[in-house]
């Protein structure tokens, strides 16, 4: 289930003119759950007017470094990565859920194996985690780096880059391309398939690749993927994560306060789970039963919250109450009054909903 | 363009998603179901065929359905650690469905889902014997290789890649029951009969357990990456599997 830390905000360095790398300590209790792999992400949460709202951002630092930090790049309208930007003091606390994804592949100490990166964009900063600890764990495999920016003054992680080639080298390559101020064509313009046919036939080897990674906007991702298929790379050796270009929606989950706020108009609920009854209010409209009852500490099962696996599955016993959406119950059940508590909104006064039944 | 639509095209593109933070709504209900509907699956069948371990006639008929047991627990463990990062209550998933209940045997279930969890309907059907244990373990052992198979081309690459871990072991399982029923058919001409039997009550069971054919539904699918072949050509590949697995058995 998703758990908040509180991490304290050790450092904030300027990147570029509109990206910022924050160093963040996590409580001392939580140490062990903030062990990341290589290429993962902290997603983080803050209350803005009344409504909680998540963000992700991914790792930068290498498995063996002591501190965590992420890269936040701003983006338009990005309420978070504004306030990271803009905002954010040395010293502040962030809420955290511990590192998740899958944008890795193993570290295996004793092969020789050749990697191949392409970033677009603020998509480098998984990169950053990913080559650092390849480097460091796995000493005889080689990194080649594409990595695509606007131009120069966009390059996130320049320094620290260019600082990894001369100690790794022969290791490290790192090409970059740029959309303008590039001197040579092959490495001007943007990463598309044409630009990818060029540098994999000119530039870059990828025969014997044994692991491709790319991480980026989705036009870039897709001319990448085509590009190395085409040139014999088989997909199960393509790593993908998206670097979603904008964020996506509002994207909230409502928060703690809305489900208590006394003004709204309410209805009485009871909830019967594990053979006990307890009562708790739900304002009537935008806060389903299932956040009802996990606002209340009421230990209600549940799984996707969206209302496909049923888990959450429960009795309407007394009361009214409608539902949003249901991909898993069939219509005898609804007509037997079982509702999905992920997707299900109150009608009237008051409201018993058993999830023993 | 909003970020939804622009995700629908690149995935409708073949490109794929790592991590529950860049799924769009209707993508992630889809992904949801069918993670729900493995998980239950394993969960049921195993609890299911755990019984059957006692049918077993010697400690190798026993160890195999131990391990198959064993085995499909883990399965549905990685799996259900994926949908815990979509923040699903892992510890609450696994104790909320009775995973061992099965309806009556006669039953006609057909392919419309029953009961709370997600299972197939397959999952909902009691095993009569160590016979019946066997055979059906090869005929759904075959439908699984297939179903999951899907599964490993997934679109979301974490899924792929669970399953493409878990797909050989799936494998072994249906080796195991092929073993099991050479060994039945050899042994006498009333273990042949009971295979036979069980052939025949499992077949339109597992073969109703593909779902019915929605065109639209699967177009969708399709465009998300989510799945490659219809439910009728994976029934069909399935049929023949089976029928050829099971003439060459009997011809022996």
């Amino acid at each position: 289930m998703a758990k908040f830390y509180p991490l304290e905000v050790l450092e904030i360095r300027k990147e570029t003119n509109d990206s910022v790398v924050v160093s963040l300590s996590p409580p001392p209790e939580a140490k062990d759950d903030f062990e990341f792999i290589h290429g993962q992400y902290l997603t983080f949460r803050r209350e803005i007017n009344g409504e909680e709202l998540r963000r992700s951002y991914s790792i930068c630092s290498a498995v063996s470094e002591d501190n965590l930090r992420v890269g936040i790049k701003k983006v338009d309208d990005g309420w978070f990565s504004t306030w990271a930007n803009e905002d954010m003091k040395i010293g502040d606390i962030v809420d955290a859920m511990a590192p998740m994804g899958n944008f890795y592949g193993s570290i295996e100490p004793d092969r020789k194996k050749k990697y191949l990166g392409f970033a677009g964009g603020s998509g480098i900063t998984p990169f950053m985690s990913i080559i650092k600890t390849v480097l460091a764990r796995e000493p005889h495999s080689t990194f080649t780096l594409a990595y695509g920016n606007r131009s120069a003054r966009d390059v996130m992680f320049r320094e620290e880059l260019e600082d990894l080639k001369n100690t790794n080298m022969g290791r490290l390559n790192i090409v970059h391309i740029l959309e303008t101020e590039a001197d040579i064509d092959l490495f001007s313009g943007r990463m598309d398939k044409e630009k990818c046919d060029a540098l994999f036939n000119k530039w870059i080897d990828v025969s014997a690749c044994d692991q491709a990674f790319i991480c980026g906007p989705e036009p870039m991702m897709l001319a990448v993927a085509d590009a190395l298929k085409a040139h014999g790379i088989a997909e199960d050796k393509i790593k993908y994560e998206l670097f979603a270009s904008a964020p996506r929606g509002k994207g909230g989950q409502k928060s703690a306060s809305k489900v208590t706020d006394a003004n709204a108009e309410q209805t009485s609920l009871t909830i019967s789970l594990d053979g006990v009854r307890r009562d708790t209010k739900i304002p009537k409209t935008g806060v389903s039963v299932l956040e009802a009852a996990l606002a209340a500490q009421i230990d209600a099962p549940f799984a996707c919250k969206a209302g496909v696996c049923s888990t959450c599955r429960a009795k309407i016993v007394e009361g009214e109450a409608e539902m949003e959406v249901n991909y898993a119950l069939e219509d005898y059940e609804v007509k037997a009054g079982y509702v999905l508590t992920c997707q299900c909104y109150p009608l009237s006064d008051s409201l018993v909903v058993d999830y023993d039944q | 363009m909003n970020d939804d639509q622009s995700t629908y095209e690149y995935l409708a593109k073949g490109g794929k998603l790592s991590s529950p933070e860049n799924t769009p709504a209707r993508y992630r209900a889809e992904l949801m179901r069918q993670m729900a509907s493995f998980v239950d699956s394993e969960l049921a069948g195993a609890a299911g065929f755990a019984d059957c371990v006692n049918y077993g006639p010697g400690i190798k008929e026993r160890i195999a359905a131990s391990r198959i047991v064993l085995e499909k627990h883990d399965h549905a463990e990685r799996v259900l650690k994926l949908m815990g990062e979509f923040g699903a209550n892992t510890d609450r998933y696994q104790s909320v469905h009775p995973w061992h209940e099965r309806a009556g045997r006669e039953e006609n279930l057909g392919h419309e889902r029953h009961g709370g969890d997600m299972r197939l309907n397959v999952f909902h059907y009691p095993i009569e014997g160590w016979a019946d244990a066997v055979t059906m373990n090869v005929m759904m052992g075959e439908a699984t290789v297939l179903q999951i198979g899907e599964f490993a081309q997934s679109s979301y690459q974490p899924l792929a890649e669970t399953i493409q871990g878990i797909l050989p072991r799936e494998k072994r399982h249906l080796e195991l029951g092929k073993e099991g029923t050479q060994k039945l058919v050899r042994s006498g001409t009333s273990q042949k009969q009971k295979v036979e039997q069980s052939l025949i009550y499992w077949r339109p069971r597992i073969a109703a357990s593909f779902g019915g054919e929605n065109s639209r539904r699967l177009e969708n699918l399709k465009k998300l990456g989510l799945r490659k072949q219809s439910n009728e050509e994976l029934r069909s590949a399935w049929e023949s599997a089976v029928d050829k697995y099971f003439r060459s058995l009997f011809s022996d």
